[in-house]
């Protein structure tokens, strides 16, 4: 049977937990519990409730605040000031930054700003032995201690529970305006049309391909194209949109293409969460990747994609319904791209994905900072 | 194992002519670039290539002997150095193994020049970001060992910002990629981890570096002040503005006389009690609203004028100067203390106020050149160090400063790196049980210790922790320049 504890001060329950080799599955506001490989634990550490802004100095464009604390609620706070942090993750925003950071995720932004790793300064954690750890710190540049931060940040909840996060925040000078542009079919079409857009003409905060069926979805005319953020100051905005009118067919978007984006998936799900298959490549050989990826992804009925070229990365997303068949026929037939593996039902994840501790160096630090293996055990595949 | 027993084995691997063991040949790398801290090592040994330093470290694993791996020896932390230990210098795997254009990478030797990639790439429109002030001498693997930065990083971002994947070697001989050169890896960041880990987690055999394309336009500006207060008050003001130049540097009016009295001289107004040089880049239409956007904060805020480079040639020539000040400071005495430390930037005018009281009340002089758009201070102290009342003074100074930034939130370092020169600030900022945790994962790359002893963290810390001793408290409090 599941037990959930919601714990404002983690810190007891760990230790309790790490006396009693309770096994602990650390969550947010649970928007993450379908993903990843299954876990055995069943006790669940929900961090939701602990939220709160610790510091907000705006004049230093940092701000640290409590891991169970919403994107949406530091969308708030920080919009008050004219200031963002430029992390959007797929789905809600109902989501938590301790979730986030934990998951490593991040959204189209990332190809302006970088990923959560880029943009976390500073985390404190306890670590499965009931250790409060601090990593990094609370101002922008900083290289005292090992680099517990970059550690923890994507490790799943697997070397500490996330208890508070400094963060990197950027000022808004003026609102990004989205352009849409229709891509041609076919390898030599979207370079042509990609191309200048990557090339240093325009400055974009994200660059992200949609194919015809997930565009139907954001409410734009079913084809596949390329949607560009721009910002900056107004004479920025004004030759960028130019550069953007010049190559041919780019209008204007609503801003909330990105929000609608983001919860594609969250409106997805019903009885099945859907499937998520992340591929990866060099930036060079992304045009290859998605057209292979159509290709392949046409049979599969309500299969999405998109992508951001300037990360080599194509995200698929597939009804949670899919058979087997259907998600090795989309697997098989790219090589040379790394798949990682967001949400898979989990009678699949031990046929569809290794181990990703399987390294014995990750293997000793999840030893050193989980001793008893008691935080999301299992979740990133087995310990040997 | 003796010494001539171990030379003769690393010979045997590199060639006798690139194994020292004379003293006197060895005092050469006795210090890097902070030469108030002198490490006497056993031998040095200078692997030719990728096969020869793999060999190396085998050879070193296999007898349990410490290292201590060196790029060009131009850190600013006492890091690559140690008593006793085999010197590891990476300087001859220079090579510069691709550039690929179209996927904005280049894999290159850690004995890469930072500047010698950055000039490999310039006609391709691409740059390097990190860009420290030694970058004409340090190393990519000396960038990678201390996650340099330079003054371009407050857009930019350091050196782990622009490292996709490494090929290190371990301590115990493994041969480890980190990161993936070509996509996304899942599980922990070791990419992450091993960058700054100051060569106590490995030696890189590769790195594959990110590109950028450089930007379209470039206006470099130069502001006077005849006031340190209003010039720190702009800095904060330009940052909070919303625009992120590419580098914002301050420098005093100590620092401005010293180069321009200098072979350096870059035409800064010699009095001036600061000035910043700022620059901004990006699409052409973008960066003239924020250079005048810019330039109506400096005047608006107290600077006499505002100068704008009109060419590369300019533009170079106030950058020259910025980055020959720790050389021009030469000129002032025989020896230099350069500090390193973090603080938010909204304390900027504060802390420099409370630097200037702490220089007056230990009767030194202190050279301020920083990168005030990230608050990374650098308070540099030129004495004499055979003046043991002087040598006092400047300590204590220096101990008083770094305690001011801890106070105000900072960090002890935001580029220079710990090495032994900030190890005995380190509990400063960092609890008991966080530098054990550093020290567990040290552990996990080097379970020796062998990998540059001694560094990052105090040993102490690494022992099972039971609380502060009065004595230990004691002396961080010595330390950190309380009485």
């Amino acid at each position: 049977m599941t037990s959930m504890v919601t714990s404002q001060t983690p810190l007891e329950t760990i230790i309790d937990a790490a006396d009693a080799g309770t096994p602990l599955r650390i969550s947010g506001r649970g928007h993450w519990m379908d993903a990843g490989r299954a876990s055995p634990a069943t006790r669940i550490l929900s961090m939701a409730n602990h939220t709160g802004v610790v510091d907000y100095v705006p004049g230093d464009l940092t701000i640290t605040v409590r891991s169970g604390t919403t994107l949406a609620e530091l969308d708030r706070i920080t919009r008050a000031e004219r200031q963002w942090l430029p992390l959007d993750p797929f789905g809600s925003r109902d989501g938590t930054i301790g979730a986030t950071i934990a998951t490593g995720s991040f959204g189209p932004l990332a190809h302006g700003f970088g990923r959560a790793r880029d943009l976390v300064l500073g985390l404190e954690f306890v670590t499965g032995d009931g250790k409060v750890v601090r990593g990094g710190g609370r101002v922008v540049k900083n290289v005292a201690g090992f680099d517990l931060v970059r550690l923890v940040t994507g490790s799943w909840g697997t070397l500490g529970v996330i208890t508070e996060a400094t963060l990197r925040l950027y000022a808004i000078s003026s609102e990004p305006v989205t352009m849409t542009l229709n891509l041609p079919d076919g390898v030599k079409g979207i370079s042509q049309r990609i191309g200048p857009i990557l090339g240093g003409g325009v400055a974009p905060y994200a660059v992200e391909i949609v194919d015809a069926a997930l565009a139907a979805r954001l409410g734009l005319p079913a084809k596949t194209q390329v949607l560009v953020r721009i910002g900056g100051n107004s004479a920025a905005m004004a030759a960028q949109r130019d550069f953007l009118a010049a190559l041919g067919g780019a209008h204007e978007l609503e801003a909330d293409v990105w929000g609608k984006l983001g919860l594609v998936e969250d409106a997805e799900a019903g009885e099945m969460p859907p499937i998520v298959i992340r591929f990866s490549t060099l930036p060079g050989r992304i045009v290859d990747l998605w057209t292979n990826l159509q290709r392949s992804g046409i049979p599969i009925p309500g299969v999405m994609m998109h992508a951001t070229p300037s990360l080599g990365i194509v995200r698929c997303i597939l009804p949670g319904s899919s058979s087997l068949d259907a998600v090795e026929s989309l697997v098989g037939t790219v090589s040379g791209a790394t798949r990682l593996y967001e949400r898979l039902p989990s009678s699949l994840w031990d046929s569809m994905s290794q181990s990703v501790t399987d390294v014995r160096i990750s293997q000793r630090i999840k030893r050193a900072f989980d001793p008893g293996n008691i935080l999301n055990p299992g979740i990133l595949g087995p310990l040997n | 194992m003796s010494t001539t027993a171990l030379a003769e084995k690393l010979e045997s691997i590199v060639g006798e002519r690139f194994v020292l063991r004379r003293e006197s040949d060895l005092l050469v790398y006795n210090s890097d670039g902070l030469p108030g801290y002198r490490r006497m090592p056993r031998l040095a040994v200078f692997p030719g290539n990728r096969e020869q330093a793999i060999a190396v470290v085998r050879a070193l694993a296999a007898d349990g002997i410490p290292y201590v791996p060196r790029g060009a020896g131009t850190g600013l932390s006492g890091g690559a150095l140690a008593d006793d230990v085999v010197l590891l210098g990476l300087h001859r795997l220079k090579r510069i193994i691709s550039i690929d254009i179209e996927n904005l990478r280049a894999v290159v030797e850690p004995g890469v020049v930072n500047l010698a990639l950055n000039r490999m790439v310039a006609p391709l429109g691409l740059i390097y970001a990190p860009d420290p002030s030694s970058e004409a001498a340090c190393t990519i693997g000396g960038n990678v060992a201390e996650n340099a930065g330079g003054p371009h990083c407050l857009k930019y971002g350091v050196t782990l910002n622009h490292v996709v994947s490494i090929n290190a070697i371990l301590p115990d001989g493994e041969i480890v990629t980190l990161g993936d050169p070509e996509g996304e890896t899942g599980g922990y960041d070791l990419r992450g981890a091993f960058i700054g880990s100051e060569g106590c987690f490995g030696v890189a055999l590769d790195v594959t570096v990110r590109l950028t394309r450089r930007p379209q336009a470039i206006r470099t500006m130069l502001a006077d002040f005849t006031s340190v207060d209003d010039a720190a008050h702009v800095s904060s003001a330009i940052i909070a503005s919303g625009i992120v130049p590419a580098a914002l540097e301050f420098m005093d009016g100590p620092t401005i006389r010293v180069v321009e009295s200098s072979v350096y001289a870059a035409g800064y107004p010699a009095d001036a009690a600061a000035v910043l040089l700022i620059e901004v880049d990006g699409i052409e239409a973008g960066v003239d609203a924020d250079r005048d956007t810019i330039q109506r904060i400096c005047l608006e805020g107290g600077a006499r004028q505002v100068k704008v480079a009109r060419n590369d040639a300019e533009r170079l020539k106030l950058w020259q100067g910025r980055k020959k000040a720790f050389g021009a400071m030469g000129r002032m005495a025989p020896h230099l203390v350069v500090q390193d430390a973090v603080i938010p930037r909204t304390r900027l005018a504060e802390i420099l106020a409370r630097i200037g009281a702490i220089a007056a009340e230990n009767r030194v002089v202190v050279c301020n050149v920083f990168h005030a758009g990230d608050g990374n201070l650098h308070p540099n102290i030129p004495y004499n160090a055979d003046n043991a009342d002087e040598a006092e003074r400047v300590h204590r100074a220096m101990g008083q400063i770094m305690k001011a930034c801890v106070d105000a939130g900072g960090s002890i370092t935001g580029e220079h790196g710990v090495g032994l020169d900030k190890i005995g600030y380190i509990e400063l900022i960092f609890s008991p049980d966080s530098l054990a945790a550093m020290c567990k994962l040290r552990e996990v790359f080097d379970p020796d210790r062998r990998a540059n002893p001694g560094k990052v963290v105090p040993i102490h810390s690494c022992q099972e922790w039971r609380g502060t001793p009065a004595s230990r408290a004691a002396e961080i409090q010595h330390t950190a320049g309380v009485s």
